[in-house]
């Protein structure tokens, strides 16, 4: 499977371009000693891999005294006298004479640890220390500061749109590259409508912006766009990985929960705008807001998102520690980009984060009550408390009223002495009920108690955070085990970053707060790089989950800083960003290129074409619904259950229990982020395009091509469903505009040119015409020879009433197919 | 990332494309009768590859070489679901007949920690196992007589009586033995295979995966897709579901009254229209997209081939016992893992439930057995008999072992709790040594006495075996250089042929 991860690093003062495979292999095409080595993007790598396991920040696996992440450690005097780095004196640095040691005794690393170092290594390390072993500070720890907007110049100083272009173009020069044409309108407007709704354009929208000649054709269109509660559901569908929702709660069991409501809060919150600084407090602390309403409460789900186990005989502190660890990576991870959970058993071998850190941020989420839920045999729906019920108006009322209906019969004094005689009144107390008085209160109160339980079936119930009035003390754990507390600690944050804000209690409304702090260096950054990868198909910052030293040097690192202060100076305004990508010439050239200029940058890192990609799992199945006319819009509610293989859940289930029956009618055709997510069996046809099981926080899905997506594409009833939906659409759209039906190969050319405007929002070229037309001659052979296969074949599903007869209708099935099964249809372009 | 040299791969795949199809396909001309035969017969080419054929690392995997030469290529993996009884199948306790009914000496459970599920018990009765041992082979090794055809193949066996894990509930054990950290989020074994030395099979899938219901009881521990999952390492690599009803491979069938000269007359336009996407675009992408369909194609007949048990023998049923007549059954799993290696898939996974057996272990645990005894021993056999056990890892092992004492107390159906202290396994073939036995246990069966083997040592002593150094298989996922054997393992050199 082919996957684009050459990675290109560049010299700067040379644009030389350093191929890296594996590790950091720098292939040196110029004197060595002509390049000033940085250490950021040069040595630190290398020293992370290769030696800070034993020579870094984690004081248990630290070697002979010796640290080398920190400058002034690192050219102390040893024990031995020597001195690892002598700034300028190659040869009076011991880290030099180990490293190129043939001993094996000496010879760092040791060859026990099994990453030796490459020549090309051992060669950078000696012209760093030569040019006199400058250290840099980690450049995502810094504070955020606003970069100057490079002037554009040169032969492409007209070129940009605004100031994301003179940065990208700023580093195009350096490269001696130009940057694209611009992609033609359909592909722009096909691009910008699933980046921002997921959806393609229709016909209809297509020919109005063709039309549309004024100079801000493509500002109304991306307002329009971003104003669609499409657009809700498009960022909504990224966010869902990111908290790792899910229907059910994995691990053994895996029954079922019914989280969705915080779904829905993340469309409306999306479908608001909501300033991404507050959608970061509600969801981390909307519990701990002043007066806390029950969205901002719903919202907390976040924090509950998490896997739930009811396997009998567990220890539930056990589990308790490991769903606390669970929020932590979740919420380090989503909004810092920091992988504080390598902190749980050690200090962090690469990044500043101490153990003790790591169970300081673990104070914030130490008193959620997470109590113990036991399994419970032939329950299907099991979920933890503390929840918000959700009920319709009718069942709140009726609750309410059952509720006092109970109180009152438990209330009711208990039916005298069958040996006492009758009617022994004292003054002033209830009479006692006879017998026959006490039964019908008995059975009164079974039947409101069946009433009571029949309604919180009906119930949903969302799992959210609070916390325990008397706070949980936290504890340092001694490798991680639940079972070897140690030191106590409370809440906190790592020294060298802002501190959390005074004058409250340091909870976590403080500590989501803090995450928004404008002088956080990461948050916004985090934010932005997660977004550009949305639109470029990768991160500034490529590993968009990890911006710690380990993680990839940002390729324009002044751009993502540009674009984090744009977010917080305009209070964290989302789709404001969002336009400012959308609108740039960076994004709107075209993504067309020579055979050349992909083996040059096959990643596309330098940006000089545009953005070309497969779409996400999501977006590659509402595309065909979509073109087929089967998609079925509404926002919000319980999760759905499309067509999917039979016996799936039952194979896997517990007890065989969990069954699998695809929903009759809207269910079957709504848009994917609705389809039921079973962690323990994730539905197929997402799954094989890359989505995710949603166990754990995934911030970066992987992107494969495999033969597996291909079955999907051309057997799944879900997609023949939708290339008969795209003929008979297409067949009904030409029919329309009048085609002659006396010239039937005209007829034929004008149904395909509208099959390719409804799948592919664009117009097709004759040569793809004339081949559609000769397949289509030939699948029409086919099925008037076998007219039996033709009747099977539109059979499929539900029977639609066709116009056409069924060996026309089967014949154009495919040509849709085909369509829907094109590179060109499930890739952005 | 993976960081691989996709021009490289790409080279491969055109070239490999160009072989097959030459420029027809690309051109999207009308495929004639005769040209769909010609591309049958292309297609129909190493429908059994040899197994001398078989290379390491494929163009393009992470491994560029294999560390340490292979003994084995591929793997078969039988795995036992719910924590079969070690007491009653592997590990013979004659002295505990004496014993039966009394109380577990707390010398031996030195308070360690039970499930829940028994903690609470007062008594910790010591139950005998109902059913006897006796000695088989040339290495007189005892195993249960609930195993006589195993038995027979003793001599083939290499039994290791003194694994050990971590964790005593299901999800976490299962999980750490098949992706080496008891949390979700890592790679399973055949995930990482597949990832470092890519698919040998261009066919089909290099990790195929089947389960299978046991007789012993429902199973009230169910299975999860990140058994077989990729964890983060990319989703390709996830193993492949072989289903015994509906599609064998999900979505491989062609929908109703599509043919295969449809299909192909299909996928000819689609080559055809991808051609001219090409001209417009140099992504070379759309190449790979080519190919994927074309590989689709390919498995579309393949598969289907090799769920076709009609070209087996009676001979061969009959070895294998009368489930392998019926699809989905252990025994018929059994004969497609030996289909499958056959033909070049790398890593076949079989689950089989049904062995959590906390009570009427007694009266269940001859039905599992009787599940699975006759068909493996007939595989290990059969392979033997192809030469393929040389080169073919088989390993046989559940996720934990179950208590001495009895869950419930003393009673006559008895059952025992999971037990993580110590169990039984075994492998066969490629790099072990066979009639041996590794480790051994107390009187009780409770702790090991003898050279404990580690989940992580397990997994760095078969990775050893297919010629790779555990801890130089690795990726680089959120800063952190992940292994399957994390930061541990050490190979269990006893056992190495």
């Amino acid at each position: 499977m082919i996957e684009r991860t050459l990675h290109h690093l560049a010299i700067a003062t040379l644009a030389t371009v350093l191929i890296t495979v594996g590790a950091i292999h720098a292939r040196a095409e110029e004197p060595a000693d002509a390049r000033r080595l940085s250490y950021t993007r040069d040595i630190q790598p290398i020293l992370a891999t290769h030696c800070f396991n034993c020579h870094g920040l984690d004081e248990h696996s630290r070697e002979a005294g010796l640290r080398l992440d920190v400058r002034e450690l690192a050219l102390a005097a040893l024990d031995s006298g020597t001195r690892a780095i002598v700034p300028g004196k190659v040869a009076e640095s011991e880290l030099v004479t180990r490293i190129t040691s043939a001993d094996d005794d000496t010879v760092m690393p040791p060859p026990s640890f099994k990453k030796p170092l490459t020549p090309e290594q051992i060669e950078l390390l000696r012209q760093w220390i030569a040019q006199g072993a400058g250290y840099e500070p980690h450049w995502a720890f810094q504070p955020l500061r606003r970069p100057n907007v490079p002037a554009a110049a040169g032969p492409h100083a007209g070129w940009p749109r605004n100031p994301i272009d003179q940065f990208v173009l700023a580093r195009l020069a350096e490269e001696k590259l130009a940057p694209a044409a611009e992609a033609s309108r359909d592909t722009w407007l096909r691009r910008v409508s699933l980046d921002l709704t997921g959806l393609p354009p229709t016909p209809d929208e297509r020919a109005a912006f063709l039309a549309d000649q004024s100079a801000d054709a493509h500002g109304k269109v991306v307002d329009r766009l971003l104003a669609s509660p499409r657009h809700a559901e498009r960022m909504a569908m990224q966010w869902l990985d990111v908290a790792r929702y899910a229907d059910t709660n994995g691990y053994n069991n895996d029954e079922e929960r019914t989280q969705w409501p915080w779904r829905d809060w993340v469309i409306e919150a999306f479908a608001r705008n909501m300033p991404y600084d507050r959608f970061i407090v509600e969801q981390l602390a909307g519990d701990l807001l002043p007066e806390a309403s029950r969205q901002q409460r719903i919202a907390t789900g976040f924090g509950r998102n998490h896997v739930l186990t009811t396997e009998g005989g567990i220890i539930p502190e056990e589990y308790r520690v490991e769903y606390v660890a669970d929020r932590i990576q979740t919420t380090a991870t989503a909004f810092m980009g920091l992988t504080l959970q390598c902190a749980r058993c050690h200090d962090h071998k690469f990044d500043p984060i101490s153990q003790r850190d790591y169970y300081r941020f673990f104070a914030f989420f130490n008193s959620i009550p997470d109590p113990l839920v036991p399994y419970a045999a032939k329950r299907l729906v099991r979920v933890g408390e503390p929840t918000i019920a959700l009920r319709n108006y009718a069942d709140e009322t009726e609750l309410a009223s059952l509720l006092a209906a109970k109180a009152e019969l438990k209330a009711a004094p208990p039916a005298k002495d069958a040996g006492k005689p009758d009617a022994t009144k004292t003054d002033g107390a209830k009479p006692e009920p006879t017998k026959a008085e006490a039964d019908a209160a008995a059975a009164r109160l079974k039947q409101v108690e069946e009433q009571i339980a029949a309604i919180e079936l009906r119930t949903t119930r969302v799992m959210v955070m609070a916390d325990l009035d008397t706070p949980r003390q936290a504890r340092m754990l001694n490798r991680g085990q639940f079972d070897q507390p140690g030191d106590t600690v409370d809440p906190g944050v790592p020294a060298w970053m802002p501190p959390l804000p005074e004058g409250t209690a340091a909870n976590r409304l403080a500590l989501a707060r803090w995450l928004v702090d404008p002088r956080h260096p990461l948050t916004a950054r985090v934010a932005v790089n997660r977004w550009w990868e949305m639109f470029f198909g990768r991160g500034i910052v490529e590993t968009v989950e990890d911006f710690g030293t380990q993680g990839s040097p940002p390729t324009h690192p002044e751009l993502l800083d540009h674009l984090a202060s744009d977010l917080v100076a305009g209070g964290w305004n989302v789709r404001s960003i969002l336009k400012s990508i959308v609108l740039s010439a960076t994004y709107r050239q075209a993504a067309e290129a020579a055979p050349e200029a992909f083996a040059r940058d096959p990643d596309n890192r330098l940006l000089a074409r545009g953005p070309r990609f497969r779409l996400p799992a999501e977006m590659v199945r509402d595309q065909a619904l979509f073109a087929g006319g089967l998609l079925v819009e509404r926002v919000g509610g319980p999760s759905v259950k499309p067509f999917q293989p039979a016996g799936l859940w039952e194979e896997v289930s517990v007890l065989h229990q969990a069954t699998y029956v695809p929903d009759a009618g809207d269910g079957l055709h709504r848009r994917s982020l609705y389809t039921f997510w079973k962690r323990t069996c994730p539905p197929p046809a997402l799954a094989v395009f890359d989505a995710p099981d949603r166990e754990t926080c995934v911030v970066r899905r992987s992107r494969t091509s495999t033969p597996l997506q291909a079955l999907v594409l051309m057997n799944d009833p879900t997609y023949l469903e939708a290339a008969r939906g795209v003929a008979l659409r297409a067949v009904s759209l030409a029919d329309r505009g009048g085609v002659s039906p006396g010239d039937p190969v005209r007829r034929d050319r004008e149904i395909i040119a509208q099959a390719c405007r409804l799948v592919l929002a664009r117009d097709a070229a004759p040569r793809e015409i004339d081949l559609l037309l000769q397949k289509l001659n030939e699948f029409r052979r086919h099925f008037q020879g076998d007219a039996e296969a033709a009747r099977r074949l539109v059979a499929t599903n539900d029977a639609h009433d066709s116009p056409l007869p069924p060996d026309e209708l089967a014949a154009w099935t495919i040509v849709g197919s085909t369509l829907l099964c094109l590179d060109e249809t499930i890739s952005k372009n | 990332m993976p960081r691989r040299n996709d021009q490289q791969e790409l080279n491969r795949e055109l070239n490999r494309l160009q072989t097959l199809f030459g420029r027809r396909a690309f051109l999207g001309g009308s495929a004639t009768a005769a040209s769909v035969a010609a591309m049958s017969a292309l297609l129909a080419r190493d429908a059994v590859a040899s197994p001398a054929a078989i290379p390491g690392p494929m163009p393009g995997a992470a491994l560029p070489t294999l560390h340490i030469a292979p003994r084995a290529k591929r793997v078969i993996y039988l795995f036992q679901s719910g924590g079969p009884s070690h007491l009653e199948l592997f590990d013979p306790k004659p002295g505990l007949v004496s014993q039966h009914g009394t109380e577990l000496p707390d010398s031996i459970r030195m308070g360690q920690r039970l499930t829940g599920m028994t903690s609470g018990q007062k008594s910790f009765p010591v139950i005998a196992s109902k059913y006897g041992f006796r000695q088989c082979g040339q290495s007189g090794t005892s195993i249960s007589e609930l195993l006589p055809h195993t038995g027979r193949v003793i001599d083939k066996l290499c039994l290791i009586r003194s694994m050990h894990t971590e964790a005593i509930n299901h999800d976490p054990a299962i999980t750490f033995i098949q992706t080496g950290s008891q949390q979700p989020g890592r790679a399973s074994f055949g995930a990482w295979l597949s990832y470092g030395l890519g698919s040998e099979a261009d066919d089909l899938p290099s990790f195929v995966v089947m389960l299978s219901q046991g007789s012993g009881a429902d199973s009230n521990q169910g299975l999860l897709e990140r058994l077989w999952g990729a964890g983060f390492l990319p989703s390709s690599h996830q193993g492949v579901k072989l289903r015994s009803g509906g599609d064998p491979v999900l979505y491989l069938n062609d929908p109703p009254g599509v043919s295969r000269q449809l299909r192909r007359s299909m996928l000819d336009g689609l080559a055809g229209l991808h051609t001219l996407q090409r001209e417009r675009n140099g992504d070379p992408e759309i190449a790979s997209r080519v190919a994927q369909y074309e590989m689709a194609f390919r498995m579309q007949a393949s598969v289907p081939e090799l769920t076709d048990l009609s070209g087996e023998s009676a001979a061969t049923f009959d070895h294998y016992g009368p489930d392998s007549r019926k699809p989905g059954t252990f025994a018929a799993n059994c004969l497609l893992a030996r289909r499958l290696v056959e033909r070049g898939v790398r890593f076949v996974q079989l689950y089989h439930r049904g062995w959590d057996q906390h009570n009427n272990l007694m009266s269940n645990i001859p039905k599992q057995c009787r599940d699975i005894d006759q068909p493996q021993a007939a595989l290990v056999e059969d392979l033997a008999a192809r030469g393929l056990l040389d080169e073919t890892l088989v390993v046989w092992a559940g996720e934990f072992g179950r208590t001495v004492y009895g869950q419930g107390g003393l009673v006559e159906d008895y059952g025992r709790d999971h037990h993580g202290r110590c169990f039984s396994i075994w492998l066969a073939g490629g790099g072990v040594k066979p009639g041996i036995v590794h480790g051994a246990t107390d009187d009780y069966g409770y702790n090991i006495v003898r050279d404990p083997v580690h989940i992580h040592d397990l997994n760095a002593t078969l990775l050893h075996c297919l010629g790779i150094d555990h801890e130089r298989l690795t990726y680089r996922f959120q800063g952190r250089d992940y292994r399957l054997t994390d930061v541990h393992g050490r190979l269990v050199k006893g056992i190495l042929a």
